[in-house]
This record gives structure tokens, sequence and C-alpha cells, in this order.
């Protein structure tokens, strides 16, 4: 696969920066309108011919960073297709994030892609309406999802259908506030400082670190621990 | 017999010492004060700086780091404590054997600093007490040497006579708050960020927290 460079050879990065984000197409533009800004990443033409309708619009931000707006029903369709695909291989899930803009605006979902093997970036956005906060789980494309994901819910309350593990991971257990994030969340906090004080040292520190969370400890076999030992097995440690 | 042996200064002199109790007490007790590092944000920096060969704390008897609570004298919290940390504060600070004394290092392990959000806590001392505080974004390794020898002056005006009036605890008092919830607000109202200040005096006014619903209940 090869890369275009996205900016214009006569504008430098910075000038590319301060321009701010240029509108690959609208949603309601035509095929050839889709194309007046060509996107540096060939990943998004390819998305667009794969996902058509769910592809709603792509845009440049930054000098030379493709952003695409996709359809959130078909979010683990879509960014399964980029990991699976032979020519696009995004192996590796950079970030999981959220945007919330205020003023009643959907929240975007982000996912933040790269391919080791082509050394491309995409990053792939959902809205989701404010009452409607729900995405399925990509856990099951990137295993490292998993926290990324709480992380999300935990501070932004977007519920990840399919996720195996969904509770909040920065906040603690017993935090009843709400999710912190978001702008309607007042920047104190809804409890005041007295409740606050109080409800933290109710917990238990030993809650956040339960050893089936950190991973059993299994015993080690030393290799080579006596010659005997092999042979008579568990008896043979019975006796020390 | 003994005016064969030379004494203390010299022969002839004294081969003991008459001194107060208390004296020797808090001179053991100050001079070997072994702090335990509670380090979480860029002060902890500046605390490994002053143990540091440049400024030196073994010089005042700090002289090792003591990473075990049970082993420590002295409980430097150095950088901010967000409340999910404050359990595990205030359970070291249980955790240390008396006679034990706390230095709260810093602006927001004093008062919260800047951090004055949902997740912070607004000055340990309302989760330990505090013996020093030391001003400073982050204090310099001056500014902590000068506190550990406030700590060191505090030591030497105590006295064995009113031993339980300094160092007994309550044990129902482990794991809870140092201060009450009246005292909390007070120690979150006057004395938090420039911004809460600001509200309180009523010289500004902002659209972020004028709302009805960001007011504390």
């Amino acid at each position: 696969m090869t890369r275009e460079p996205a900016p214009a050879p006569s504008m430098s990065g910075f000038d590319l920066v301060a321009a701010g984000p240029r509108e690959a197409s609208d949603p309601s533009g035509t095929a050839a309108a889709r194309e007046s800004v060509p996107p540096g990443n060939p990943s998004v033409t390819a998305l667009r011919g794969h996902f058509a309708e769910a592809v709603f619009r792509n845009r440049i931000c930054a000098g030379d960073e493709d952003v695409v707006y996709v359809d959130p029903e078909r979010i683990t369709d879509i960014l399964g297709w980029l990991h699976d695909d032979a020519d696009q291989h995004y192996d590796h899930l950079a970030d999981v994030t959220a945007v919330d803009y205020g003023g009643g605006r959907p929240l975007e979902v982000v996912y933040q892609l790269w391919s080791i093997p082509n050394r491309a970036a995409l990053r792939v956005k959902c809205e989701l309406p404010l009452d409607a906060l729900a995405i399925d789980s990509v856990t099951g494309i990137w295993a490292g999802a998993n926290w990324l994901e709480r992380e999300v819910y935990d501070l932004f309350g977007v519920h990840f259908n399919g996720h195996p593990d969904l509770r909040r991971i920065l906040m603690p257990d017993n935090y009843a506030e709400g999710h912190p994030l978001r702008k309607d969340f007042p920047l104190r906090g809804r409890f005041s400082r007295a409740e606050q004080t109080r409800r933290a040292l109710t917990q238990d520190p030993e809650d956040y670190y339960v050893p089936g969370e950190i991973g059993e400890r299994t015993p080690q076999v030393v290799e080579g621990d006596g010659g005997a030992g092999a042979d008579s097995g568990a008896a043979g440690g019975d006796d020390v | 017999m003994g005016l064969d042996k030379p004494g203390l200064l010299g022969s002839g002199t004294p081969t003991f010492l008459t001194t107060r109790l208390d004296f020797v007490v808090n001179w053991a007790r100050r001079n070997s004060l072994w702090p335990m590092p509670f380090g979480t944000a860029c002060c902890a920096i500046e605390m490994m700086a002053s143990a540091a060969s440049d400024y030196d704390l073994a010089r005042f008897g700090m002289e090792r780091m003591s990473f075990s609570p049970r082993q420590a004298d002295v409980l430097i919290c150095a950088g901010r404590v967000p409340y999910k940390l404050a359990p595990v504060l205030r359970r070291i600070w249980d955790q240390m054997m008396q006679p034990k004394w706390c230095i709260s290092m810093g602006a927001c392990a004093s008062s919260g600093g800047v951090f004055d959000v949902y997740s912070m806590v607004q000055g340990i001392d309302t989760i330990v007490p505090v013996d020093v505080y030391i001003p400073g974004c982050p204090p310099r390794p001056e500014g902590l040497i000068y506190g550990l020898m406030m700590v060191q002056e505090k030591i030497r005006g105590e006295s064995l006579a009113n031993h339980t009036a300094l160092r007994a605890e309550d044990p129902l008092a482990t794991g809870r708050p140092r201060a009450g919830d009246e005292e909390v607000s007070d120690l979150t109202g006057p004395f938090g960020n420039s911004t809460h200040q600001n509200r309180v005096s009523g010289l500004v006014e902002t659209d972020a927290i004028g709302r009805a619903e960001d007011r504390l209940p």
C-alpha cells in the first residue's frame, strides 16, 4: 500500500494546523463532492467502498490526520473489517476515548487505530445521542479495548454492549456522583466535601486490589530442583 | 577508686552525667526521625532531591527513608491526594507507631492547591492530623528541611508529663476522617483555591460555577 502525503506542498504543517479541519465531504454531498478533498489515508476510500451507507463523512484534522464518522450500529463490522482486511490490517488499537462537546450535541466515541505493518493511523468516530449512550464493545476484535472501554464507561457513562467486565476503573467502586467528564457534571462533584471525604474513607483499600484482578499466582516450579524431585513428584515436596 | 579512672572531662571528673529525662528522650527522638515518604506528585521529586547528596537529609537524623510505616516516625505527604487514595493514606498513618508526626508538603497536600475538583482531597488534614505544613508548589528542598527542623523544634517542646495528651489515639478513630463535617466545610471554604475565594468574596462571578445545580448542598 502506498501512502500519499495529504498536505499540499505549499503549506507547512503549522499552517495546516492553524487552518483547522477541512471537511472532505458533507453527508448530503454527491460522490464527486466526497472526493473533493482526497483523504491522506487510502483506508478512508476503501472504507467508503465497502461501507458506503455506514460512513457518514470524513475530514482531515491537524494537517494530515484522517477522521471518519461512521454509523454506531455497525461499529463492530467496520472496525472488524479494518482489523482483518489484508490491505488495512489495523492491528493496534491505540486508544478508545470519548468527547462531550456540551450544548446537547451528541457525544463522540473515538477509536484511534494504528496499523503496524502499514504505519498508518486512522481515527474512527461514532456520534451517540445523549439519551442513548450505548455502543457495541470491540473487545472481541482487540482484547486491549477492555480497560479503555471501562474508562469511557466510568468517565462518560457510555454503555458498551457485550463488554465482559463493564465496571468503574478510575473512580472508586462506591462512587455515586455520576460520570465526571460529562459536560453536565459540576466541577466539584455533586456531594459536599464532607460527604466525599466520608465516603472515600469507607472504602477498604484491599477492595481495589483483589488477587483475582491481578491474576492467580501459580507456584513456580524450578527446573532441576533436585534429581529425585522429578521422580518422586509430590511426595518429595511434602517432606519439606 | 573511681578517682583513678578518667572522667568525662578528664581525670578526677565524674564518670556519670545528670540530665532531664524529657531532654534526653526528645533528643533521641528528634535526631532519629525516619521519614515515611508518601510521594504522589512533583513534590516527591523535591523530596528525593532533599534526600540526595546536595541537601542530605541524613545530616538531620533522617538517616534513611523508611518504606515501611511500622518503622517510620514522620509521614511526609508530598503531592496531591485524590479521594481514592485517601483510605490508603489513612491506613498508612494508622499503621505508624507512636510517636509519630506528619508533614504536609506543598500546596496540594495542604489545601488541595489548584485542584479544587471532584476527585481531590482538599487538604490531607481532613484525613490525618498534620503537624507542619510546608507551602510551595513544590517547595524547594530548603523548605522541606526547614519543615523537618520545625518538627524537631516541636519535639523539643514535648514532655513525657503530657504524653497521653500528645500521643494517645482513640482506637475507634482509625480509618475515620480526622475532621468532622463542619470542619471539612470550614477548611474547604475560605482556604480553597483562588476561584473559590473569588466566589466566596463575591468579587468575581463566573457562569461555570454560578449555576444553581453546581452549588454544594
